[in-house]
């Protein structure tokens, strides 16, 4: 037996499954076009989510894997997975695999068995989608081959700045284990597409992970982050965990943070990502603190700007119309192509939600409303 | 005048470029010829027959740029394009393919008119083909088939005629597997290569049975109730998105989609008999 799994007791497959598959609940989409399980909750679960192995080398202090605490430990060994997977998809109850794992013994190694994983799926000719979280610290040579394979992988920065870090992950070092990562990997997603262009084969694009809460840190300073990463390392996609509270880890008499926190995140990140906003044009929406209120920022943003409002729907420009709170990238585009726009009706079937774009638009000149007496009627 | 078609998206288009030629046609429709003679024979109409579609020529696409004319419709970017919209129209159950018909050829080229939903027949062949696509969608989501006997199947119970374009679904997920779907006492069987039948084909229902029952079922709806359960974030609940993502009708589709609805409505129990010992 590995050493990392000595402290495993004697469990079965199904239980095994269980327990790895639970330390992989928070890693959710939130948005999904087509799913083909929703969670008990409504989150989509389109994925077999499941961690290699919860034994971990590492001292997250808000992690209930870490390597001092007491709690069950399991794995799986790769065929395991691939037999599980095959058997979920096969019943169309998901997509594909997501595949994190907690650190068995050191990077290179953990990184080896996830690619032993992918490998042995992709070689029994599996098509679906394959995401793999790739731990902090993962040589380049073991990232070429996942990008071989893998349709998406990234490492989770987890925080904004090399100081957080140290105190949360002391076992790795910001710079090195992290940026440096986040860099081969878009250096490599960028090395694939070149070599894909034209062949309709699609390929994935960097994402990250960010711990919300467990240390201080001010929604702006997260918000700039992700901006900087979508710059630096064409980050795609941030996701957002809200942080708990463990118990037997340093952080247990941390507050958890709210959970609507991680929603307006997600909302401030898909501002950055299709409305082409840039972090600096945000900055109305914080608090002095430098923190998101309960709203939907686009609203927030908007209300904080009435002079720009109403945007005549068939004349306004495109970055206009991404303002109108209730209408998104998919619907602005369909409204330019299908222009002249005469009715609510017609606005509402290209997929605008008419109730809450009806304050800031005009039809050819005639509103339904205005936005302060709307404002009124909200307070 | 009679022009008599056959109910495909061919026969639909060619029976419109017949019917704008002479518009004080009558129009008969059949899936096959036989089918056609039985009607003929049956309405007892008399006179000359203009039989259109019934020899295949696969060549819809130029038939759609005569009828609608290559511009895009104004409206259609996120619908799908004219000769998708008739395609899922004919799979409707309640779909008049002579009703269709009578309709393209009024709209006379203007697409707009198809999607738009201004009159009352384009609104509601508008909504037929919506039906069609969601219905489609919503077996791709909740439909669960199972490896039985060596073949993928599943049985499907809907009332518009999209077997096959599951199937086609299920055989572009699933390569390597021959895959069936059965509806009634039909079956529509994809990689059909792989057990000495055509790649795709139409057969019986009985078949597909025969092979299934050989073999006894796995353990997957188990494991898959364990780890859907292991999903589970209780602080999380949201019952009303949970409802909505997860329609009473359409869960109903397979047992074990059946099963995560429940957990939808009642939550998942935390105690369990062993609570007891």
């Amino acid at each position: 037996m590995s050493a990392y799994r000595q402290n495993e007791h004697h469990l079965t497959l199904s239980e095994r499954m269980q327990i790895l598959s639970a330390g992989t609940k928070y890693d959710s989409c939130n948005q999904s076009a087509v799913c083909h399980a929703f969670g008990p909750d409504g989150r989509c679960i389109q994925l077999y989510k499941t961690l290699l192995s919860n034994s971990c080398a590492g001292e997250c202090a808000y992690c209930p894997n870490r390597c001092e605490r007491e709690t069950k430990r399991a794995s799986l060994e790769p065929a395991e997975i691939a037999k599980i997977t095959w058997s979920f998809y096969r019943r169309n109850a998901i997509e594909g695999l997501f595949l994190s794992s907690g650190i068995m013994g050191d990077a290179e190694y953990t990184s080896q068995k996830q690619l032993e994983v992918v490998e042995l799926l992709r070689g029994q000719g599996f098509k679906g989608y394959i995401n793999i979280r790739v731990m902090p610290g993962t040589p380049k040579y073991l990232l070429e081959q996942i990008a071989d394979h893998a349709d998406k992988f990234g490492v989770n920065a987890e925080t904004t700045n090399s100081v957080n870090y140290s105190e949360i992950c002391p076992n790795f070092d910001y710079k090195n284990d992290v940026l440096q990562r986040l860099k081969w990997t878009r250096d490599l997603i960028e090395k694939k597409r070149s070599e894909y262009c034209g062949m309709g084969k699609m390929v994935g694009a960097n994402d990250t992970q960010f711990v919300v809460g467990a240390v201080p840190e001010s929604d702006k300073e997260v918000v700039k982050t992700v901006h900087k990463f979508m710059d630096k390392y064409a980050l795609r996609r941030p996701y957002f965990m809200s942080f708990d509270p463990v118990p037997d880890t340093p952080l247990e008499n941390g507050s958890p943070s709210p959970k609507w926190r991680e929603q307006r995140l997600y909302q401030m990140s898909f501002l950055l990502k299709d409305y082409g906003l840039r972090s600096s044009d945000l900055d109305e929406i914080y608090d002095e603190h430098g923190y998101l209120s309960n709203a939907d920022p686009k609203e927030v943003l908007a209300r904080s700007q009435p002079d720009r409002f109403p945007v005549d729907i068939n004349s306004a420009e495109m970055s206009d119309l991404l303002l109108v709170p209730g209408i998104g990238p998919i619907s602005a585009n369909r409204i330019v192509r299908a222009r002249p726009i005469v009715s609510e009706q017609e606005l509402s079937r290209v997929g605008v939600v008419v109730s809450r774009a009806r304050p800031y638009i005009s039809i050819n000149g005639s509103r339904q409303t205005n936005l302060s007496s709307f404002i009124g009627a909200c307070s | 005048m009679i022009i008599a078609f056959r109910s495909s998206v061919e026969g639909v288009l060619l029976a419109c470029l017949a019917f704008r030629e002479d518009p004080g046609s009558e129009l008969i429709f059949a899936s096959d010829v036989g089918e056609l003679k039985g009607k003929l024979d049956l309405s007892g109409i008399e006179g000359e027959i203009n039989m259109v579609g019934f020899d295949p020529s696969y060549r819809s696409e130029s038939l759609s740029k005569e009828i609608f004319g290559k511009s895009k419709p104004r409206m259609a970017s996120f619908d799908p394009d004219p000769l998708r919209y008739v395609d899922l129209l004919l799979r409707h159950k309640e779909c008049d393919p002579a009703g269709l018909v009578r309709l393209l050829v009024f709209c006379n080229g203007d697409t707009d008119g198809l999607y738009s939903g201004k009159g009352k027949i384009a609104k509601r062949y508008y909504n037929y083909m919506r039906e069609v696509g969601k219905a489609y969608e919503r077996l791709c989501m909740f439909a669960r088939p199972e490896l039985k006997g060596g073949i993928l199947s599943v049985v499907i119970d809907t009332p518009h005629d999209i077997a096959d374009m599951f199937c086609r679904w299920l055989v572009r997920k699933n390569p390597d597997v021959p895959v069936a779907v059965i509806k009634n006492s039909s079956a529509w069987v994809g990689n059909g290569d792989l057990i000495g039948l055509d790649r795709f084909a139409k057969i019986t229902a009985s078949f597909v049975e025969s092979l299934r029952s050989t073999s006894t079922s796995d353990d997957v709806d188990e494991l898959w109730d364990l780890y859907y359960n292991s999903q589970m974030i209780d602080s999380r609940r949201n019952p009303g998105l949970a409802k909505k993502v997860q329609p009473k009708s359409s869960a109903s589709m397979s047992k074990m989609s059946k099963r995560d609805r429940y957990k939808v409505e009642r939550g998942i129990a935390g105690c369990t008999l062993d609570s007891f010992a």
